[in-house]
């Protein structure tokens, strides 16, 4: 008897209000967070239009708005200066009127996790991945696997007929597109058909990638049980058509927008869609945003924000520019350099992120942001509150508002609540004002690096 | 000291006595951020330049080893003379060299290890005058 494919589940998409609270959490998981205008704006509009402005943009497209980025008071130099690669797609974080366009760029670039490699070569890789972000992943994938970072990562110039390296092939299958559903022999033969790839190389650097047919071994191959004289193009074609495609990237997809992995029903409810498409990113993606596990726990944010997204946030947020190369290593600190993943895997996310030196170095840049010229205050310009309420209204609005919880509320009232205990009724006025001063920055501090600020 | 005056034949195998000198007539590295920045990468065995062609200046070059072995980069002026050279950079470091390029001209960079140049380890930077 023939054994019936499972359906896929019908689609799930939110229903009831929209708040601010959905759009704080959308614009989170789905870039790098909103200020309190936007959230406003975006929440009478309806999640209709709010959805339709994260996928597809509005009238401004990916225009970059608001102060342009520097680096301790000069422009960037992206290519030539150190970690100013780095400074020059934070800014696009920040300032972006796509910032899902980001959010996917920075997906891929943990997909298809590249290192070491010349730092134009890796700028022309991060174009490529935002070029095809939302759209077709075969073309990107042809795109990456023609990318000269990645061949040179993955040694696939070095790979000819006498000698074929099983790198890039190995990945390819394990990494970017299966998971599993493969043999050690589908790596072999499909690193043969990989072959003919070669670098030229001048006195003047890398001069390109190209194809060499007399290098490329023309036999026959026997990969996923089919067989043929099978190249490059061969290859990709296999295993985005191999049955575990699907299911391997909408679930990595999902995981990385969504606490919590998915259920069997949704997985295949994606890969339906996925495949649908044309295996097309934007479909899987919209599904995703809709979904109402992405709006679950409002009040109790369950992902951990990765670094950049922590870092990038706190700028968007607060309308800040890029502004300072030392962005760059307070990011390696916390363990999430731009254009450094560790290795071809990529970054470990969740709560990986929340290791000791990560989470002192988040409050390093926290302290950062509460510097007079940020989000700080000046000595003496605090008035001593009328109540502890006013006081955290006051770090809030200074802050973006960013979300706390309950306790955390309390907590942060009580302290306000405290902080003047010691001083008695003979206390100077200034005294008192620097003491205000002093709780400002502290709820500053909090808000922008504490517990809860690590969670979207 | 003017770098361009340090008269120090080029040769692959150069003394530590020449590159001490060499060094005197650098300014400090990372000498704030003056000048043009080219960005350089070392590995085995390639010098790749971000940036081909220069104004006479100074020069900072943000050199970074992402190779296996370590390397060094050495500045030659057109004729061949050593006008500085870095320390030695081990694997996955960075070094920068910050040098004065007074004078047009096709400027050459090299690692002086062993027999890194000749395997392919050199590269040229070329200095013109601006175009009025």
């Amino acid at each position: 008897m023939k054994r019936r494919r499972p359906r896929p589940a019908p689609r799930r998409r939110t229903t009831g209000p929209w708040t601010e609270a959905h759009v704080h959490r959308l614009f989170w998981r789905a870039g790098f967070g909103a200020r309190p205008d936007e959230a406003a704006e975006w929440a009478k509009r309806g999640r209709a239009a709010t959805l339709r402005w994260v996928l597809e943009g509005g009238p401004q497209g990916a225009a970059l708005v608001g102060p342009a980025p520097s680096a301790d008071g000069k422009p960037l130099d992206p290519v030539n200066e150190w970690a100013h690669d780095g400074l020059w797609w934070l800014d696009r974080m920040v300032r972006s009127q796509r910032p899902l366009v980001e959010k996917m760029t920075l997906f891929w670039h943990d997909h298809f996790a590249t290192n070491d490699q010349d730092t134009p070569l890796m700028l022309r890789q991060n174009r490529t991945l935002r070029r095809h972000a939302l759209g077709s992943f075969p073309k990107l994938l042809r795109a990456l696997t023609l990318d000269p970072a990645m061949q040179l990562f993955l040694s696939l110039p070095n790979s000819d007929k006498d000698a074929p390296n099983e790198n890039f092939a190995r990945e390819l299958m394990e990494l970017f597109t299966l998971g599993v559903g493969y043999t050690e022999r589908d790596i072999r033969e499909a690193a043969r058909a990989l072959t003919g790839f070669r670098a030229r190389w001048t006195d003047d650097g890398f001069g390109g990638i190209y194809y060499d047919r007399e290098r490329h071994d023309r036999g026959f191959k026997r990969i996923f049980g089919q067989r043929g004289r099978f190249d490059w193009r061969d290859v990709l074609r296999l295993v985005v058509d191999h049955p575990r495609h699907a299911p391997f990237l909408t679930t990595k997809l999902w995981e990385f927008f969504v606490a919590g992995p998915p259920s069997r029903a949704t997985v295949r409810r994606l890969s339906a869609v996925y495949r649908a498409s044309g295996h097309r990113i934007e479909p899987v993606v919209a599904e995703i945003l809709d979904h109402p596990a992405l709006y679950r726990s409002l009040d109790a944010p369950d992902m951990v924000k990765s670094p950049i997204v922590f870092v990038a946030g706190s700028l968007r947020t607060n309308g800040l520019p890029v502004s300072a190369q030392s962005l760059t290593w307070l990011l390696d600190g916390m363990g999430q350099r731009p254009f450094d993943p560790p290795s071809v895997a990529g970054w470990d996310w969740g709560p990986a992120w929340m290791s000791s030196n990560s989470m002192r170095t988040r409050f390093d840049w926290g302290n950062r942001l509460i510097e007079d010229d940020l989000l700080g205050v000046k000595t003496g310009s605090t008035q001593p509150p009328a109540s502890p309420a006013e006081a955290l209204e006051q770090a809030l609005a200074a802050t973006g508002r960013p979300w706390i919880s309950g306790v955390t509320r309390s907590h942060l009232l009580e302290m306000a609540t405290r902080f003047f205990d010691d001083l008695g009724p003979r206390t100077r006025p200034q005294r008192r004002s620097e003491r205000a001063d002093m709780l400002q920055r502290s709820l500053r501090l909090i808000l922008l690096a504490g517990p809860d600020a690590q969670l979207h | 000291m003017r770098a361009d005056h340090i008269s120090v034949r080029a040769s692959w195998g150069i003394t530590a006595a020449a590159v001490a000198v060499a060094a005197g007539g650098c300014l400090p590295a990372g000498a704030g951020a003056a000048g043009t920045a080219v960005g350089v990468a070392e590995r085995e065995f390639r010098i790749s330049l971000y940036r081909a062609t220069v104004a006479p200046g100074t020069v900072r070059f943000n050199v970074t080893n992402f190779g296996e072995d370590a390397h060094d980069l050495a500045v030659l002026t057109p004729r061949g003379r050593l006008l500085a050279i870095s320390p030695e950079i081990r694997a996955g470091r960075r070094h920068t060299l910050t040098v004065r390029l007074r004078r047009p001209g096709a400027y050459r960079l090299v690692c002086t290890k062993l027999d890194h140049p000749a395997r392919g380890m050199r590269a040229t930077l070329r200095v013109r005058r601006p175009r009025r």
